[in-house]
């Protein structure tokens, strides 16, 4: 079993399992409780980890399987610790025609990542998608719930430094 | 009604789909998704058709039919949106039939067949991606096309819940657990998956490259590890005289799912190490005979030890583990030519107290009601029962019953994984059956949930057994069971409220001292609540081995003849007389076996005939059997491979195994079912009726037994409630006794409507009695006894057929986590348990299945089984062990390699 991380914070993570356990004793008896507790986990930890998916599983009583196919097929849960920025790139056909390669290109050069890593101070992770639903706006990246139209591979470098910038204010922060 | 298809017309009823009618009618319509056991899912669209009237194409699986529907199956369009799904398919992956082991029986090679398409139009997506990780099952990534048959499968058929699909879009794949390779995960490889996947995603891997399916022989049997009796198919190569893969028949009892031990368990008959020529012991080596020579030994033997101190210093030994029929012959055999009752078999080491205790309380027996009707019960009452591991299959009902709603209440001293899916799980204290269940009884009364009715009308003593109980509080019962009153309370009252519940038990509640009385006392429960003689009710005992029904039902008793007629009854006797041709029938009741033991230190029983026992590994207090064992003048021991009581035999004799010979076996509710020839016996093993026979004339009596069929019909003409089962009514599905007549068709639900076979059920009055050892400070620990899923008796079967040892090759002792804190004890150290008997050096399994300050093991390894540590206490009326109760003490010896234990993981650590 993947041993869970130490979060960067200090806040250290078996307080949280117990938080969590809690959390999910809460909503044992109520039908359709796999969904908001992997909403809870997935705020408490920023991720879900495997010790989490193993305790969901035993006590609400649902195969290991079924809590991990929902997970996985939500992109709102990750298994991954992500960064304070979720950048997400659109790499559906219009997007892809308007050039979303090359953006995306950029953006592994300049943060030094590939898709699905977190930057060591936790500040971005990189990740792509498939059509968010504005191909009117191609190419497109999201960072978090902001949506960045028409980027060039050029307007990288400033969008990333508008982020960045916020980083004196909020570091540390854990929510 | 008539549907139309392609322009003819065919009948049709409602709820069928237009698919089953075309199916019926042999009109062929592509289906990858859709199977009759997993239902439609109307997921790949292989299966459309136009429809008059509707627009665009239709799915036929999940499509019902209408009165003067017209559906078109062979059109172009409809033909080329096939043609395209089919194309799509297979160039999501990448499909090579050439070295697959589905070819044959694909049904995605069937749909390309049949539509024309000889590679896909698209490129094809080639991962490699396989795994192989586990023992039995391999993983072609390539080759799936996601049609969810084996998610279902897994999930709502057995009920093991592994399989899921993971990811989405074009991502999405079948995974097992949270995406983890299938060796590592919560799988038990009963390869129900397998058996449902329509391409060579899911394969066997011990058949790779051993025969396709289309080479191969079928031969339809049944299973010959537990109770269930599920019915297979071997496919078999000839040439090589060898079974080189299983699948599960979808008939009753099984609907085609198995266990491990049924699907993979299969290459034993195989085995080099199987005996193959009779030997005899010269100079305490045993060397090979002929048979007359042993024959003509053993008849010498038998005459000189009988002659000079009558026909009671013989006993024989029959087996839950042969057939029907070869018991019948070593019955009669000991009767009519011995003429001696002392004839015994392994039912006294598990279900005697059953076989007594249901027969005092309604006068039969046997199980009550059929396996398939736990899917119609509202409630499933489970006691004494490790089923998920012992009963594999039964478990799959109880589970999917659970899953569909019915309630489960698992009382068990051990958290058994059957547990897991229980809507309450009871923890009492071993051996403290008779007051938890009395306490309940109590409190079912205290509130008018008993069905005053049925125990006014068809109970013989209702008045008092309300008396008796009145004494047995629910506190009191509370504080012996170690259960809390509340939760007491609570199954009182489910038990109460509930219309239909179905008690299921096992040995938990027979192999105790007092297992006759357990038994009794949860017939007394079912008849106070009125839960016998109708659908999804009864009292239903899981009969541990293949055909321990069956030896019960042939006589392989000391007190009844085949069919339960008495053997002290002077009317019966006379009439086995006539129809055997004999006189001087024994008059009085033969010895149990462990009696039959017992006397062989005092001379009292001076010749054993064991036929499949294996005695020293399985009865209890291993160092005393030996010495009962060492102390006879002759034992004759005929079986299929050396075990621990072949080496003190005198003469040895082969035996064929299941499928190399015909024969019945009778399954836990009763059915009788057959077995056919599949291969050839190795070297000059015989059947058994065949050593009876040869026997038998050296005694000058021609027993009748020229095949298994003669040595049946001999049965047959005698037979009460079986009169009427012959080889032709069971060849495609088994008869369910009493069948009295050849016209009868059988009887799945016994006590019908409350009229008991006895006439009134009778109460019992039962008291509690705690186990014969009690721990100590000296033994500490409560050890209890069992089976596991990986391996079945002593493991001569299951240990050399391959794969099985990998999984679980050594027997572990469970430890409760609280006790191997307080003696420094981790999963894999080496332990060494020891009881006043004997002592075993084993590995700890520390896990919560136990609680603290009850330890458990197997017998299945001779290395290290229980039976060197279980007491040699008995219940008082069958002479059944105390196999579930005894004390030993715990010493660490070494520490082992840590294992990383991962979440909840079935019956393996
Ligand atoms: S072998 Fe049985 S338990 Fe394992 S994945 Fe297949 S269906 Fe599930
Ligand atoms: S493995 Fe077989 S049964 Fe399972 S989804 Fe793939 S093709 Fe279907
Ligand atoms: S459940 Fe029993 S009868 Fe069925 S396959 Fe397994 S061992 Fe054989
Ligand atoms: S393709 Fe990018 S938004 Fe639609
Ligand atoms: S078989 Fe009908 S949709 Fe798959």
């Amino acid at each position: 079993m993947a041993k869970v991380q130490k979060c960067s914070c200090g806040n250290d993570e078996e307080g949280l399992i117990e938080r969590l356990e809690e959390i999910i004793t809460s909503f044992k008896e109520k039908p359709g409780a796999l969904i908001p507790v992997l909403q809870a986990t997935q705020s408490l930890f920023g991720y879900i980890p495997q010790e989490a998916i193993l305790k969901i599983s035993e006590i609400l009583n649902e195969p290991l399987s079924k809590v991990y196919g929902v997970i996985t097929f939500y992109s709102f849960f990750s298994l991954k610790p992500r960064g304070k920025y979720l950048i997400r790139v659109c790499l559906g056909t219009a997007c892809y025609v308007q050039g979303a390669n090359e953006v995306l290109t950029a953006l592994k050069q300049q943060l030094s990542l590939e898709i699905g890593e977190t930057s060591p101070d936790k500040l971005f992770t990189l990740d792509v998608g498939r059509c968010f639903g504005a191909c009117g706006l191609a190419p497109i990246i999201m960072v978090n719930d902001d949506v960045h139209q028409w980027v060039k591979p050029s307007d990288v470098k400033k969008i990333l430094g508008t982020y960045k910038k916020q980083k004196g204010v909020n570091q540390g922060e854990v929510k | 009604m008539q549907i139309n298809i392609n322009n003819k017309s065919y009948p049709a009823h409602e709820g069928e789909t237009v698919l089953d009618v075309a199916r019926k009618n042999g009109i062929y319509i592509p289906t990858l998704c859709y199977h009759a056991k997993t239902g439609q899912s109307a997921k790949c669209r292989a299966c459309i058709v136009s429809v008059e009237g509707m627009r665009g194409f239709q799915t036929s699986c999940n499509l019902k039919v209408k009165d003067g529907m017209s559906v078109l199956t062979e059109t172009k369009e409809v033909k080329d949106s096939q043609r395209m799904v089919v194309d799509l398919m297979l160039s999501s992956g990448h499909h090579n039939c050439l070295a697959c082991e589905r070819s044959g029986t694909c049904e995605l090679q069937d749909a390309c067949y049949h539509l024309g398409v000889e590679k896909t139009s698209f490129s094809d997506h080639p991962t490699g991606i396989k795994d192989e990780s586990s023992e039995f099952i391999v993983i072609d990534y390539d080759k799936c096309i996601k049609c969810g048959r084996c998610v279902a499968g897994c999930n709502h058929s057995v009920v093991n819940e592994v399989l899921g699909f993971g990811f989405r879009g074009l991502e999405t794949t079948i995974m097992c657990d949270d995406d983890i390779p299938m060796g590592d995960s919560t799988c038990v490889q009963c390869g129900e998956c397998v058996q449902l996947c329509p391409t060579g995603a899911l394969t066997d891997k011990k058949s790779r490259g051993k025969g396709r399916f289309a080479e191969l022989k079928k031969v339809d049997t049944t299973c010959p590890y537990c109770g269930v009796g599920c019915q297979l198919t071997l496919h078999v190569d000839h040439e090589k005289n060898k079974v080189v893969r299983v699948t599960g028949r979808e008939v009753w009892p099984n609907n085609g799912m198995l266990c491990v031990k049924g699907r993979y368990g299969f290459e034993f008959h195989a085995s080099p190490k199987r005996l193959q020529y009779p030997l005899i012991k010269r100079n305490g080596k045993h060397e090979r005979a002929s048979w007359d020579e042993a024959l003509d030994f053993i008849a010498e033997r038998i005459k000189a030890s009988v002659g000079e101190h009558g026909p009671d210093v013989f006993s024989a030994l029959g087996s839950g583990r042969i057939t029907n029929e070869n018991n019948y012959a070593i019955q009669k055999f000991t009767r009519a030519v011995i003429k001696t009752n002392n004839i015994d078999h392994c039912a006294r080491t598990c279900h005697a107290p059953t076989v007594a205790g249901l027969a005092h309380a309604f006068g039969s027996g046997a199980a009550t009601n059929s396996i398939d009707e736990i899917l119609e019960t509202e409630l499933i009452f489970v006691i004494g029962s490790n089923m998920t591991e012992a009963h594999p299959v039964v478990s799959y009902y109880v589970k999917r019953a659970a899953q569909n709603g019915a309630k489960l209440i698992v009382c068990d001293p051990r958290r058994v994984d059957i547990a897991h899916w229980s809507d309450l799980y009871v923890q009492l204290r071993v051996g403290t059956d008779v007051p938890f269940l009395n306490g309940l009884m109590n409190e079912i009364l205290k509130n008018g949930w008993q069905d005053e009715e049925f125990m006014k009308n068809n109970t013989e003593n209702p008045e008092e057994i309300k008396n008796w109980l009145k004494d047995f509080t629910i506190e009191q019962a509370s504080e012996i069971s170690g259960v809390p009153v509340e939760t007491m309370k609570q199954v009182a009252k489910m038990l109460g409220e509930a219309k239909k519940v179905s008690i299921l038990y096992t040995l938990g509640i027979t192999e105790h001292i007092c297992g006759t009385d357990n038994v009794k006392t949860l017939a007394n429960l079912q008849m106070i609540l009125g839960h016998l003689g109708k659908r999804g009710c009864g009292v239903n005992p899981l009969r541990g081995q293949n055909n321990v029904q069956g030896a019960c039902d042939m006589g392989a008793l000391p007190n009844v003849f085949h069919n339960y007629q008495s053997a002290t009854n002077e009317k019966a006797i006379e009439k086995m007389e006539k129809d055997w041709g004999v006189s001087g029938l024994s008059r009085k009741e033969g010895y149990k076996l462990p009696t039959m033991l017992h006397k062989a230190t005092t001379g009292g029983t001076k010749i054993l005939f064991c036929v499949g026992d294996n005695t020293v590994q399985t009865e209890p207090n291993t160092a005393k059997t030996i010495k009962e064992i060492e102390a006879l003048d002759f034992l004759v021991v005929v079986d299929i491979f050396p075990n621990m009581t072949t080496e003190y035999a005198d003469v040895i004799l082969p035996d064929v195994c299941f499928n190399e010979d015909e024969g019945t076996y009778s399954n836990l509710d009763r059915r009788v079912q057959f077995l056919r020839k599949a291969v050839d016996a190795p070297g000059e093993a015989r059947p058994t009726w065949w050593i009876m026979q040869e026997l038998g004339k050296r005694f000058d009596v021609d027993l009748k037994f020229t095949s298994a069929n003669a040595a049946w019909e001999d049965m047959r003409r005698t037979g009460t409630i079986m009169g009427g089962i012959t080889y032709d009514r069971i060849q495609h599905i088994g008869l369910q006794w009493p069948c009295p007549t050849v016209q009868h068709p059988g009887t799945p639900i016994l006590h019908l409507n409350g009229k008991f076979t006895r006439g009134k059920g009778l109460f019992s009055q039962t008291n509690y009695r705690h186990q014969a050892e009690l721990p100590d400070a000296e033994y500490p620990f409560i050890l209890s006894t069992g089976r596991r899923l990986w391996h079945y008796h002593t493991a001569t079967q299951t240990r050399n057929s391959i794969g099985l040892e990998n999984i679980f090759p050594e027997e572990l002792l469970e430890i409760s986590p609280f006790d191997a804190k307080i003696m420094n004890v981790k999963t894999g150290d080496m332990v060494k348990a020891t009881s006043r008997r004997g002592t075993i050096t084993l590995k700890a399994w520390v896990t919560d299945r136990s609680p603290a300050g009850v330890t458990w093991c197997a017998f299945h390894f001779h290395e290290a089984h229980a039976n060197i540590l279980t007491n040699d206490a008995y219940d008082d009326v069958t002479e059944t062990p105390e196999y579930k109760a005894c004390a030993i003490q715990i010493e660490k010896v070494s520490d082992g390699i840590a294992v990383v234990e991962r979440g909840f993981r079935q019956a393996r650590p």
